[in-house]
């Protein structure tokens, strides 16, 4: 199986909509997430998703709070903000608009 | 904003989130490796592929930690810390650097702390920005800014839109016996919001109340903090006490704290309770009092002036007799900030010297950027390699400037304390007149300028240097050709250039300070129309209670004069009132009997002098026609007057003044002018008013006089005279003290003392300057020496005489000097002409000065270059081949 890299500039809306929608996730479980939602066709990249997530947390979108995981292991659980869904929200109307707009390009007419 | 508020909050806890990050990170790849575990991997693989998805878990942390943006505080923390390892690898660099620094930061603060005091934050004013001095002028009899009158105060005090608060003052003094002593306290008679005007509160008790500020009701006082320690031996209970101040009660009601004495002089306050006739519209040009106001907060000192112009303009429109004066006279009032005027006389004085340590820190800080630039060449190896290793251009640029940042705070830091001990010392051989109300004081101003200067010169002179470090090229290292790449043309072409700017900047100070120095000595050499040599002065005040009338005056001036006379040492001896440069002379109009004034034209006007017979003759002042006053000449005999040669030219000048009759504008009686005297010069060396002056004989003067001089001329030793005056008083009347005793040769240099701080302060500035540039020049010069080392040594093993390698480092340091010269001379033709109102005497161009001047910076360049001229001559070629 291949996966591909997820597409510049979404990973964060990605981020977000995955926190929306499970709650409160770790930084492991959000990669798992995103690939599992994806049927294993996106691959977050480690490398790129602990940047991302500090960088929402600079932005006030999320929040970070330390608890214990399942076999007792400390992680460092992340919630959206209020902030964080009005940023989602933005993010996704343009997402939507954009990619509307490539579809309605790649129609065959 | 919020962003930045959260960067900062976690670049406090830098350490913790960076701690976090990689726990958040160990636990994904932990997590990670058990998954791939699940799918069948061995343990190890497991782990060496979670790690290997995950990347440089080291760059990451990196990348994160500068998206927090604490990258530049840690670099910067880096940089000191290198820094201060280069410093201490390089002591005698450090040395010089701070020491030059120190010279340079130190003489700046301590000039800046003078000019504070004196110009922007004088001790005792709260927010001196508010507070204005009211004057009056009169524009068309040349009078432009005098004391305002009472109607004129109660103008402004009920302007209370435009001035929070309105005062007067007018100076005064009382005799208070002091431990038996008698002696006389300075004081300031002044109105109610005296104190609020300027913002003070008292350190004990109270000041007055608008119910003391009356006639008769003034009987109360408040003392300085500096009479309250001598006088009362600081004694908190004396509150409430009462004293003697010229025979009658005073109730000490408050004690101001150290920083108020406004004005300087005071050592005490009373009320100055103005009678209600006072403020009656025909006193309006009777100017006796200074004025003070505290603009309200919202009001500015050009809307204050405009109420005034309109308050002006009623008096001129009002229709009343005084209207007719005022026009005629073009009379006015006006504000100008109190700061502005109390400086009136140290200001400019003070921005000269300000001018001069500015150009000697500038001198410092391109001596620095001199040898901060040898350095980095010498260091081009070890910049090369870091450029090599990866460092960028601006981390290079940042490394130097932090270095040179360091190096001026150590300056500063130096330069403080060596301010704080300039000051002391200055002061203490500073002459009083010139320093009163100043102190060494290093406050939150003084510290904010020498920080800010401190840092504008690390920038300054780490500028250049920093440019050419991030030119390291990582090649040059790379290619083994570093040693050669130290001798970088460029480099050595800028260092010159810093140096012919040193040169020109210190010859620049070279003659301002001999431009001061020779008109001060041209000043001293002034004749001044009278000879103090062996003149002893004081100063005394008969209280009114007890010589109510000119006659009882008299009776205690014969009296004095009489014991004077029998005194040993003294050849005579006299009283009066306007000897020259003492304080309280007197100025006013005078009618010519015969002569009418047009309408509208100003009446003519002298100096007034009231003196006994023997004044003429202790001060050595020639009676160029008819006669001086005599013993004949008495209250009961025709009234007799002197005028002075000005006086005489001024208003008789195709007749012969003698036996002309002339009426003072301010009493009846008509004087015969009997005999006309040499001029005399009252105040002033550098600016003789050359006003006309008219002599009254005090025996004949018809009102008792508030305050005395007595001079005595002796052939001896003029400090035995002290005693004789102390004695002869006191045989006069044991009650009366006598003050200010001086000798008045001390009078008149005391009138130079500003001159004189500020022509030996330049001087000293000057040298301190020319011994700068001189080690820069020593610096560039030696250094080039050591680059060609190898060229000399060739030169001489080819046969080359060592004459001619003289001949070539002495004519570098030559050529710079001759540019600097250059430089320099046409900046002080600049200067010149900014300093003209500063220099009594010296006009044009002065050849024979700049010339003197320009020979003594090349003099001093030649020796400076010779030092590493012989070093180039005694190079062993051998050696030198050797060398690389």
């Amino acid at each position: 199986m291949s996966n591909e890299a997820i597409p510049p500039g979404t990973l964060d809306m990605l981020i977000l909509q995955t926190l929306f929608r499970g709650g409160r996730l770790h930084g492991f479980e959000i990669a798992e997430t995103i690939q599992e939602r994806s049927e294993d066709v996106l691959r977050v990249e480690e490398g790129s998703l602990y940047p991302a997530l500090q960088r929402l947390l600079l932005q006030g979108w999320i929040v970070g709070e330390w608890s214990k995981t399942g076999e007792n292991r400390r992680a460092r659980y992340y919630k959206i903000t209020s902030a964080g869904r009005k940023q989602l929200e933005r993010e996704l109307s343009r997402y939507l608009r954009v990619s509307g707009a490539i579809a309605r390009i790649l129609q065959p007419v | 904003m919020i962003v930045r508020l959260r960067r900062f909050i976690s670049r406090l806890r830098l350490s913790r989130l960076e701690r976090e990050l990689r726990e958040e990170m160990h636990l994904h790849i932990d997590l990670r490796a058990a998954a791939l575990r699940k799918k069948g991997m061995s343990a190890e693989e497991a782990k060496a592929a979670a790690r290997r998805s995950f990347g440089n878990v080291l760059l990451l942390g990196e990348e994160s930690r500068e998206m927090w943006g604490w990258n530049i505080l840690d670099t910067i923390v880096q940089d000191l810390r290198y820094a201060f390892r280069q410093f201490r690898k390089a002591p005698v660099f450090t040395a010089v650097g701070v020491a030059t620094l120190a010279l340079g930061i130190g003489a700046n603060t301590a000039v800046f702390s003078v000019v504070n005091q004196i110009l922007l934050h004088p001790a005792g004013i709260k927010d001196p920005d508010g507070l204005v001095a009211i004057r009056e002028k009169f524009d068309r009899l040349n009078l432009k800014s005098i004391n305002v009158s009472p109607p004129v105060f109660a103008d402004a005090r009920d302007s209370r839109q435009i001035f929070e608060h309105t005062a007067v003052a007018r100076a005064t003094g009382f005799n208070y016996s002091f431990q038996s002593v008698p002696e006389r306290l300075e004081a300031s008679a002044v109105s109610a919001e005296w104190f609020d005007v300027f913002g003070a509160k008292p350190l004990l008790g109270r000041v007055f109340l608008p119910e003391e500020d009356q006639p008769n009701a003034n009987h109360v006082v408040v003392l300085s903090h500096a009479a309250w320690t001598r006088v009362f031996g600081a004694d908190s209970s004396i509150l409430g006490h009462s004293i003697e101040l010229n025979q009658e009660t005073y109730r000490i009601v408050g004690v101001m704290s150290p920083d108020f004495r406004w004005p300087h002089s005071a050592e005490l306050w009373v009320p100055i309770g103005l009678p209600p006739q006072q403020f009656s519209p025909r006193n309006r040009f009777n100017e006796s009092l200074d004025a003070v106001a505290r603009l309200k907060p919202d009001v500015s000192f050009a809307q204050a002036n405009a109420w005034l112009k309109v308050l002006t303009d009623r008096v001129w429109n009002a229709g009343t007799p005084g209207s007719r004066v005022a026009k005629n006279g073009g009379w006015g009032m006006f504000a100008v900030p109190y700061v502005d005027l109390i400086s009136e006389d140290t200001r400019r004085p003070a921005l000269v010297l300000f001018g001069a340590v500015g150009a000697l820190l500038l001198i410092a800080c391109a001596n620095i950027a001199g040898l901060t630039l040898a350095r980095t060449s010498a260091r081009s190896v070890e910049m090369g390699l870091r450029a090599a290793l990866g460092a960028g251009h601006a981390r290079l640029r940042q490394q130097v400037i932090s270095e040179c940042i360091l190096l001026s705070i150590a300056g500063a830091a130096t330069g403080v304390a060596l301010a704080y001990a300039g000051i002391s010392f200055l002061l203490k051989i500073a002459p009083e007149g010139a320093t009163a109300g100043i102190g060494a004081h290093i406050d939150l101003y003084v510290l904010l300028f020498t920080g800010a200067t401190a840092i504008a010169s690390g920038v300054l002179f780490g500028l250049a240097p920093a440019l050419r470090a991030s030119k390291a090229e990582a090649n040059s290292v790379l290619k083994g050709s570093a040693r050669l790449a130290t001798a970088g043309p460029a480099r050595q072409r800028l260092r010159s250039a810093l140096v012919t700017l040193e040169a020109g900047l210190a010859l620049v100070l070279l003659v301002s300070a001999a431009l001061f120095l020779r008109s001060f000595a041209l000043l001293q050499n002034v004749n001044p129309g009278f000879d103090a040599h062996g003149v002893m002065t004081a100063m005394f005040s008969l209280p009114a209670k007890q010589y109510p009338d000119p006659a009882k005056q008299a009776v205690f001036y014969r009296s004095v004069l009489e014991n004077l006379s029998k005194a040993t040492g003294v050849s005579s001896a006299a009283i009066g009132l306007g000897v020259p440069f003492t304080p309280y002379g007197e100025n006013g109009s005078f009618l010519i009997e015969g002569r009418i004034v047009a309408p509208g034209e100003p009446n003519p006007q002298s100096a007034r002098h009231f003196v006994t017979p023997g004044y003429f003759k202790s001060l050595s002042i020639p009676v160029r026609r008819g006669r001086a006053f005599a013993e004949t000449d008495r209250a009961e005999s025709e009234p007799v007057a002197l005028i002075d040669e000005n006086l005489a030219r001024q208003y008789w000048p195709n007749e012969d003044p003698l036996a002309k009759r002339i009426q003072l504008t301010n009493g009846p009686t008509v004087y015969a002018i009997v005999g006309i005297v040499g001029h005399v010069n009252n105040s002033d060396l550098a600016m003789d008013n050359r006003k006309g002056e008219i002599y009254l004989d005090l025996f004949q003067f018809k009102q008792a006089m508030p305050v005395s001089w007595i001079i005595v001329k002796t052939r001896g030793d003029v400090a035995n005279m002290a005693a004789a005056i102390r004695s002869a008083v006191r045989e006069a009347d044991p009650k009366e003290p006598v003050r200010a005793l001086k000798p008045l040769r001390e009078l008149v240099s005391d009138s130079l003392a500003p001159r004189t701080f500020v022509s030996s302060l330049l001087g000293l500035f000057a040298a301190l300057a020319l011994a700068m540039a001189m080690l820069g020049l020593y610096g560039v010069i030696n250094y080039s020496v050591t680059e060609r080392t190898r060229e000399i040594g060739i030169r001489i093993a080819l046969g080359g005489s060592r004459w001619s390698v003289l001949q070539s480092v002495l004519g570098q340091g030559l050529r710079l000097a001759v540019l600097g010269t250059a430089l320099g001379l046409a900046g002080s033709l600049a200067i010149q002409r900014v300093l003209q109102n500063e220099l009594y005497e010296v006009k044009a161009f002065d050849p024979l000065l700049f010339t003197g001047m320009a020979a003594a910076l090349l003099t001093t360049s030649l020796i400076a270059s010779y030092l590493p001229a012989r070093r180039a001559v005694r190079v062993d070629p051998l050696a030198a081949l050797r060398y690389e």
